[in-house]
């Protein structure tokens, strides 16, 4: 057992640490500090200086243009990411599509696509979900019917989150009805501006817009935008879904936000007493940052096994139920922290350029926002319950 | 970072696995070597120090062949699949510990505890002392060259066996007080003792001692010191000890869900309890990685060592509590029966909160380490 990170390991936290101070501009990472609406520019600036740099594709093999970082390289970047208030990086394009294209895709697709995706060109979304297709994902039922040279799509995604931004989607649709739904699905690779692809917002419990329906009627999508072989669609989205993802535990962002609460819990006071001296709130910090702290060992001892090539996909699971728990429990005593002043909302505080004066502190007015948005952490990507049923399955073979 | 075993910690590993497996396997469960005089069997003792066991848990600077956290916690992990009743925990930690902690020339003692002749006992508990480090009545007066002890020290755990004592009393000051302490070595049986079963399955003693005649091994902070050192040890040792009790409750689960048949099926085709289960599943890895935090910070200054045990031992007091009551439930009636084994592992579980302080005293304490 080793808790220390190698020289080497040192070295690279350095390079992305210093290579961040030049390059991520501060009127970027000061929006997201204090939580101001990002435009697709801010997310793409970000990108294309990555990108620029070589360090993009994290996830994919150095002949395609990624890093080839080992997973330990990985998870020390995307740490230090979070930390510096950078904008995530967009992962459909880069973390889903990009190694299903590497695994699946011809060569000619790989060859147009993966070089757009670098490049920025291409904003994927990604089409999974649809109105009456959630953790029951294998009843989805856009439909693609085959023309000759190519097939005519009808159907409804929905949760296509910054599909606004998007000019290309990835969709499973059916290509076979007559069967186990499993069997009769297909990966295609969609333009949205083809016609008859319609993009309505859906807006969110915090009032903001982040996710999307998107709407086929009649659409043509020509045959080489077919991933892989018909009918084999389910392999290639289990693929995608049990890809290697040391994040998905949330972590950065965890530490993070318990930072700031027991810096908040100083200044903040009950009873003449600061709340981190209170006996009851400071209790359920100290909870929370020993389970947090217990976490990150979690996901360190994954992502080492990882690194040494034993496959995660149970432990992913584990980690993403635990990690979107403890990140809503930071959520939830942030909320609790600073009393009544959860209440006053001005939305235009989110909005570029606001100049005037919050009602109260600075940090206030997102917090209840933050914890309202982040219940969808324990639903997206497979809800907590469905990651239960995958373990109990794997694991205890009943 | 790599959180594997070394090469030699593997195979230490792996000769007491087979070891205990070899002695528990062919008892029905602890009780039979906890009720014997002794309140543990004297053969695996001593056999277990020829294997290296007891060294294990002693530092190189003593003649050792181990002693950091990540060999505590390999070893008491294994002792926690068995429930192991060998006096490990109060001679080879504890003891060791304090005798380490004292400042003085303690080799001798040190040479007998790795051989195994001797059981030394910590005795510092007393009954209203609850989890106070430096809660101490028990008195200490000097006449003449000669220390004399009176008062109760409530749990001493294989005190009965003990053939010296390490006790704490007070010299000085308030009961809370964290000067004024010293620990004093008591090689006479010249006590009052009271030997007890609890409820666990192990062995301790109350003991009262009236003019009892000891030697002074260390004082004031030192001696507040030597019993921080004691009882953090011992918290790690019996936090790894729970990550062992909890697989093996996990496991036993497991087995019976799929086993057990109702309406026609096996009870764990039911998704309520499958859910159950990826919980436990999930709470055991976080204590397991608390618990490797501890072991593996354990050579760090004392801020972090303190903090990081602390932590462990407050996730295990969560966790075990959980794995001890779920793992009942879903058993049903056969997991209230005393001939089902997996009730001497709950029991255990939970009282192993009882012991070196709760998860409430060691919230107070991770604060307190963390500078809240």
């Amino acid at each position: 057992m080793d808790f220390n990170f190698t020289r080497e390991e040192n070295e690279f936290r350095e390079e992305v640490i210093n290579w961040l101070k030049e390059n991520l501009p501060h009127n970027i990472s000061e929006k997201v500090r204090s939580y101001k609406r990002l435009s697709k520019e801010d997310y793409e600036i970000f990108m294309k200086k990555l990108s620029q740099k070589g360090w993009l594709a994290i996830n994919w093999p150095v002949e395609y243009g990624g890093t080839g970082w080992s997973t330990i390289q990985k998870h020390i970047f995307e740490e230090e990411i979070v930390k510096a208030n950078a904008p995530r990086i967009v992962p459909f394009g880069l973390n889903m599509l990009g190694p299903v294209l590497i695994e699946y895709g011809s060569k000619k697709q790989k060859e147009f696509y993966l070089p757009r995706i670098l490049s920025c060109e291409d904003w994927w979304a990604q089409g999974y979900s649809e109105p009456g297709s959630g953790s029951d994902l294998a009843s989805l039922k856009t439909i693609a019917i085959d023309k000759g040279d190519h097939y005519l799509v009808n159907g409804q995604k929905t949760w296509t989150t910054l599909g606004h931004f998007a000019n290309k989607i990835f969709c499973l649709v059916k290509t076979n009805t007559k069967c186990k739904p499993q069997e009769g699905i297909s990966f295609l690779l969609i333009d949205i501006k083809s016609s008859g692809v319609e993009v309505k917002p859906i807006i969110t419990l915090d009032g903001e817009h982040e996710v999307n329906e998107v709407w086929f009627t009649d659409v043509k999508v020509p045959k080489e935008n077919l991933l892989g072989e018909e009918n084999k669609g389910w392999t290639y989205a289990k693929y995608l879904l049990t890809h290697e993802r040391t994040g998905i535990a949330g972590v950065p962002y965890s530490k993070s936000a318990i930072e700031h609460l027991k810096k908040i819990s100083s200044t903040i006071y009950n009873n003449g007493i600061p709340l981190i001296k209170d006996p009851i709130f400071s209790s359920q910090i100290a909870e929370l940052e020993i389970d947090i702290n217990a976490m990150e060992i979690f996901n360190l001892r994954t992502v080492s096994a990882a690194s040494e090539g034993k496959a995660p996909a149970m432990e992913s699971s584990l980690l993403k139920i635990k990690g979107s728990i403890i990140r809503q429990k930071t959520c939830d005593l942030l909320r609790k922290a600073i009393g009544p002043m959860a209440l006053p909302y001005i939305s235009e505080q989110f909005d570029e350029g606001w100049n005037e004066e919050p009602i109260g502190p600075e940090y206030v007015g997102k917090i209840a926002k933050q914890y309202f948005i982040n219940r969808k952490i324990s639903i997206y990507g497979g809800s907590n319950e469905i990651q239960k049923n995958i373990v109990a399955k794997s694991a205890f073979k009943l | 970072m790599h959180f594997n075993l070394s090469e030699e910690r593997q195979m230490l590993k792996d000769t007491i696995d087979r070891f205990l497996s070899d002695h528990y396997g062919k008892i029905k469960n602890h009780h039979e070597n906890s009720k014997l005089i002794e309140g543990f069997n004297p053969k695996i003792w001593n056999e277990s120090s020829s294997i290296g066991m007891i060294s294990g848990l002693i530092s190189p600077k003593y003649k050792g062949l181990g002693g950091t956290g990540e060999d505590i916690m390999i070893i008491f992990e294994l002792i926690g699949k068995y429930l192991c009743v060998e006096p490990f925990l109060s001679t080879g930690v504890m003891s060791s510990t304090a005798l380490s902690s004292c400042n003085i020339n303690v080799e001798q003692l040190m040479d007998d505890i790795i051989s195994g002749k001797k059981i030394i006992s910590f005795a510092h508990s007393e009954v209203e002392s609850r989890y106070d480090d430096s809660y101490i009545n028990v008195k200490a007066t000097q006449k003449d060259d000669f220390w004399y002890i009176n008062g109760t020290k409530s749990f001493v755990l294989n005190g009965d066996q003990a053939s010296v004592l390490l006790v704490s009393a007070r010299i000085n000051g308030d009961t809370l007080d964290e000067n004024g302490i010293g620990i004093f070595k008591i090689n006479s049986k010249d006590y009052e003792i009271r030997p007890y079963n609890t409820i666990d399955g192990y062995r301790a003693s109350e003991i009262t001692f009236n003019n009892v005649t000891a030697s002074l091994m260390c004082k004031d902070e030192i001696a507040y010191n030597c019993i921080l050192e004691t009882n953090y040890a011992a918290a790690l040792a019996v936090s790894s000890e729970a990550i062992g009790i909890m697989q093996k409750c996990f496991d036993l689960t497991v087995d019976y869900l799929k086993t057990r048949t109702q309406f026609g099926k096996t009870i764990g085709s039911f998704q309520a309890l499958q859910h159950r289960m990826v919980d436990l599943m999930i709470e055991i890895e976080q204590a397991k990685s608390s618990v490797m935090l501890a072991a593996g910070t354990y050579e760090s200054e004392k801020n972090i060592k303190y903090r990081n045990v602390s932590a462990a031992k407050n996730l295990i007091g969560r966790v075990g509590k959980l794995v001890a009551e779920e793992c009942i439930q879903l058993h049903g009636g056969i997991g209230m029966t005393w001939e089902y084994n997996l009730q001497n592992y709950a029991k255990r579980l939970i009282m192993i909160d009882h012991l070196m302080g709760d998860s409430d005293h060691h919230i107070e304490k991770f604060k307190k380490f963390s500078k809240y």
